[in-house]
């Protein structure tokens, strides 16, 4: 399974009554490569993540993730996905949290990794806190170090920037380029021209179709999306 | 991840959520919420089974009761699986947490030992809210049944535990097998059509019947009945095999919108519940309405909006309001024949079709800021909703009637019915219309601060008046009754049309509680604002300030008559120790009276309209 891409996308299609969210999708996203989703709102970038994710049924095609069919565990183990919107336990620490999605994914839990990340992302103080106290900004962070702490070769991504200040936010971007080097595929949706600098390849969406698929500039992206 | 594994990870985290919420619970409270329930909960069991005291059946009703009962308790059966297959196809029964979405499910642990540690919470629940109303329900088929206490009792409770069983099992095996909603609904309604058609005598007997048997078993013993637990245990077992099955996708829109129920459940918003719950259950308005809208200028807009918000229901409520007519009319055959505590079923049913038939005047409430621009007052613009909900209410209300009086088994004869009929729609609509616009209590209400008995009576009362409008609706039924059976006077219909005249006095009541509702909470939060303490003390300070004006006044003006010069030592320490003048006082700016919100004071209400003090 090793040669299989990370991604592979067949006539994915998602439907709401009349409305078509995102029409037949085929994309193949190799191993190891950064993609970024990009879009305006209702474009059809959360659909498409969320599907892939496993959280939304598609509506028509197939989605296979390392070789593996969506529906499989193996998919589960492969894919981390990190939302725009942080959903943590309310009766659960920071450190609980982490300890938690680690060994649901087969780690050891609590580990020098999961600190260090929280110590990059500024929650070393907050470690035994609830989020639910937290503000928004912290949540995402919280969020981030769950995405993170746990062992995966597709990271979906979305909208990771908002309610980051500037400092979380370049520290996710670092994040994000230490996993692309550690050999992980990313998928990142995302209203920020600039991370297009960053990544392998670009995909734009409008009304849910595909309107460019490969590398793109600044300007191209504005050009594309109308920004 | 091995299963076993799973199971380990899954264990700590329940131990570690545990220890957290054991740490926060206040005892305290949770107490004495547990006296309340009960105590609430001995008060209603005693109350109805007061109620039900009418004396034995005939020879006659007994014999129905055992030709028809399986019949009609397998209608119930019905029903249960109906909405089990419903609510699985929506992505129910489960309501699990949304972080248990995104962590646990999709986590590469085994979904079912996820899964089904929840389902089997939740039915350990259910089971005994099944059990508890089952043998409720038992002790009161007692008051007029023949059979012994514990009979009743244990087979009510185990009928109630089948009906939850068979339902939660059919809900979980049609999540788990990803069952479409359109054949959910007709799976689920063919077997309703076919235990409906059962009681009718026009179709053999359905399979539901054979589990209703267990029902009446205490006066008739069909050993078909035990049946029924065994059917409801293997939909338990199979529909937890399928559990992992269970779509992500409806699973955590459920979830989001089950917590949002929860929590105006708990804030007693009966408006914010219904608006969920028909998210829950999709149903959307529909885009293209049954009827077309006319063209032309249309002379009353609220009246024409309302009914284009009719001519929009989606097939699933006009289903659901049949239904309930069709309830309504069902229990009012069932009082006709001497079963008196049915008038709180169709009561009920209706006030239910009601708050659908309400729905254009709830649009109005839950726009606010829409309805404050209108150049007409919030309440005449209220009043102009409620003929489309009477209009629809009654029409509800014939149709229960002609249910009721329908030419098969011993119907109730038409004049009544169709008086009832009227009279039961015209309540319903009242119940509905309090309900929705007396809205959720107020977040800082002086009431709510006296202790917490009173609290809850009156709790008890702005959830029970409304339905108890719609009960008070059968009673020209109980007059025609009293008439057919020579207690009172007049012959049936004129004794309804009597009791009809009354409530008809009752929804004009209603009508003007909705018109000067705003009127009356302005007067009695002011009333009330006067009485408080702080206000009083503010009001006596007033006072004394004014009398001593009036006695620097006086003395001032007797020096003056006396010829004393205002200049001197005395003059000015007197100055300096007297208050300014009403007129000086009057002069001096005070900030312009704003309309709008004002708050943060502890001793004013926060949120409440300047206009409304």
């Amino acid at each position: 399974m090793s040669d299989a891409p990370a991604l592979h996308v067949e006539g994915l299609t998602k439907a709401y009554d009349d409305l078509i969210a995102l029409h037949p999708l085929d994309l193949e996203v190799p191993a190891g490569q950064s993609v970024a989703l990009i879009g305006h709102n209702g474009s059809g970038k959360s659909t498409f993540l969320r599907m892939v994710a496993g959280l939304l049924d598609p509506s028509a095609g197939d989605v296979e993730i390392a070789g593996f069919d969506l529906t499989e565990v193996e998919a589960r183990a492969t894919t981390s996905y990190l939302p725009d919107d942080p959903v943590l336990y309310d009766d659960l620490s920071l450190r609980e949290h982490a300890d938690y999605v680690s060994r649901l994914h087969g780690g050891d839990g609590w580990d020098d990794y999961a600190e260090s990340l929280c110590e990059r992302l500024g929650l070393a103080e907050r470690i035994d806190d609830l989020p639910a106290r937290f503000s928004r900004g912290l949540r995402q962070k919280s969020a981030i170090v769950l995405a993170l702490v746990r062992p995966f070769s597709l990271l979906l991504v979305d909208e990771p920037f908002v309610g980051l200040d500037l400092p979380g936010k370049e520290v996710l971007l670092e994040l994000l380029d230490e996993v692309h080097g550690d050999g992980a595929a990313t998928l990142v949706a995302t209203h920020d021209p600039a991370y297009v600098d960053r990544v392998d390849r670009s995909l734009a969406l409008r009304d849910g179709e595909v309107i460019f698929d490969g590398t793109a500039s600044v300007e191209q992206v504005l050009h594309l999306v109308g920004g | 991840m091995t299963v076993e594994q799973s199971a380990a990870v899954l264990a700590d985290l329940r131990r570690a959520r545990r220890k957290q919420r054991v740490a926060a619970i206040h005892w305290v409270d949770a107490l004495y919420q547990v006296y309340v329930t009960g105590i609430v909960s001995v008060v209603i069991i005693v109350l109805v089974s007061g109620w039900v005291g009418d004396g034995d059946v005939s020879a006659g009703a007994l014999a129905d009761v055992r030709d028809h009962g399986p019949a009609v308790m397998g209608l119930l059966v019905a029903l249960a699986i109906f909405s089990g297959l419903r609510a699985g196809s929506r992505g129910g029964p489960l309501a699990l947490e949304k972080p248990d979405v995104r962590h646990v499910l999709l986590s590469p642990v085994d979904r079912g030992v996820a899964l089904r540690g929840p389902a089997w919470r939740q039915l350990r629940f259910l089971t005994a809210v099944g059990a508890a109303v089952g043998a409720v329900a038992g002790q009161l088929a007692l008051r007029r049944l023949p059979g012994n206490p514990l009979e009743w009792l244990l087979v009510g409770a185990a009928f109630g535990v089948t009906v939850v069983g068979l339902g939660f099992g059919c809900a979980l095996l049609a999540s788990g097998l990803k069952l479409p909603g359109w054949a959910a609904s007709l799976v689920g309604g063919l077997l309703l059509a076919w235990a409906a058609g059962d009681i009718v005598g026009s179709l053999p007997a359905s399979p539901t019947s054979f589990v209703g048997a267990l029902a009446i078993w205490p006066v008739h013993v069909d050993p078909l009945g035990a049946a029924g637990p065994v059917l409801a245990g293997v939909a338990v077992l199979v529909g937890m095999r399928f559990v992992d099955g269970t779509s992500l996708e409806a699973a955590e829109r459920r979830t989001a919108l089950v917590g949002q129920m929860r929590f105006a459940v708990t804030l007693q918003d009966l408006r914010t519940v219904l608006v969920l719950r028909r998210q829950l259950a999709q149903e959307k308005p529909r885009s293209r309405p049954w009827i077309p809208a006319i063209r032309r200028h249309p002379h009353w807009p609220v009246l024409h909006r309302g009914v284009r918000s009719v001519a929009r229901w989606p097939i699933s409520r006009i289903v659901r309001v049949v239904l309930m007519a069709v309830i309504a009319g069902l229990s009012l055959r069932g009082v006709w024949h001497g079963t008196t505590p049915l008038v709180i079923l169709a009561g009920i049913a209706m006030w239910v079709a009601a708050l659908d038939a309400a729905e254009p005047l709830g649009q109005e409430i839950d726009h606010p800021g829409r309805t404050d621009q209108f150049p007409i007052e919030r309440g005449v613009v209220f009043v102009r909703h409620l003929p489309i909900t009477l209009l629809v209410s009654i029409a509800t209300g014939l149709l229960a009637a002609a249910v009721a009086a329908a030419p098969f088994g011993d119907g109730v004869g038409w004049g009544p019915a169709l008086v009832t009929g009227v009279a039961l729609g015209m309540l319903a609509a009242c119940g509905a219309v309090v309900s929705v616009v007396q809205g959720a209590p107020d977040p800082v209400d002086t009431l709510s601060m006296v202790t917490p008995e009173i609290a809850g009576t009156r709790t008890v009362y702005r959830t029970a008046f409304p339905p108890a409008l719609a009960v008070a609706g059968t009673l020209p039924l109980i007059a025609a009754r009293a008439s057919v059976r020579g207690i009172q006077d007049p012959p049936p219909v004129p004794a309804a049309v009597n009791v009809t005249m009354v409530l008809t006095g009752v929804a004009v009541l209603v009508g003007g509680w909705v018109r000067f509702r705003d009127d009356i909470h302005g007067f009695m939060a002011e009333a009330a604002e006067n009485m408080s303490p702080t206000k009083a003390a503010e009001r006596m300070a007033e006072e004394r300030r004014g009398e001593e004006e009036r006695e620097a006044d006086v003395l001032a003006e007797s020096r003056r008559i006396a010829g004393l010069d205002d200049d001197g030592e005395d003059q000015g320490a007197g100055a300096a120790k007297r208050p300014p003048s009403r007129q000086a006082r009057a002069k001096k700016p005070t900030a312009p009276s704003t309309p709008g919100v004002r708050g943060g004071t502890s001793a004013k209400p926060i949120g409440r309209r300047r206009d409304q003090k």
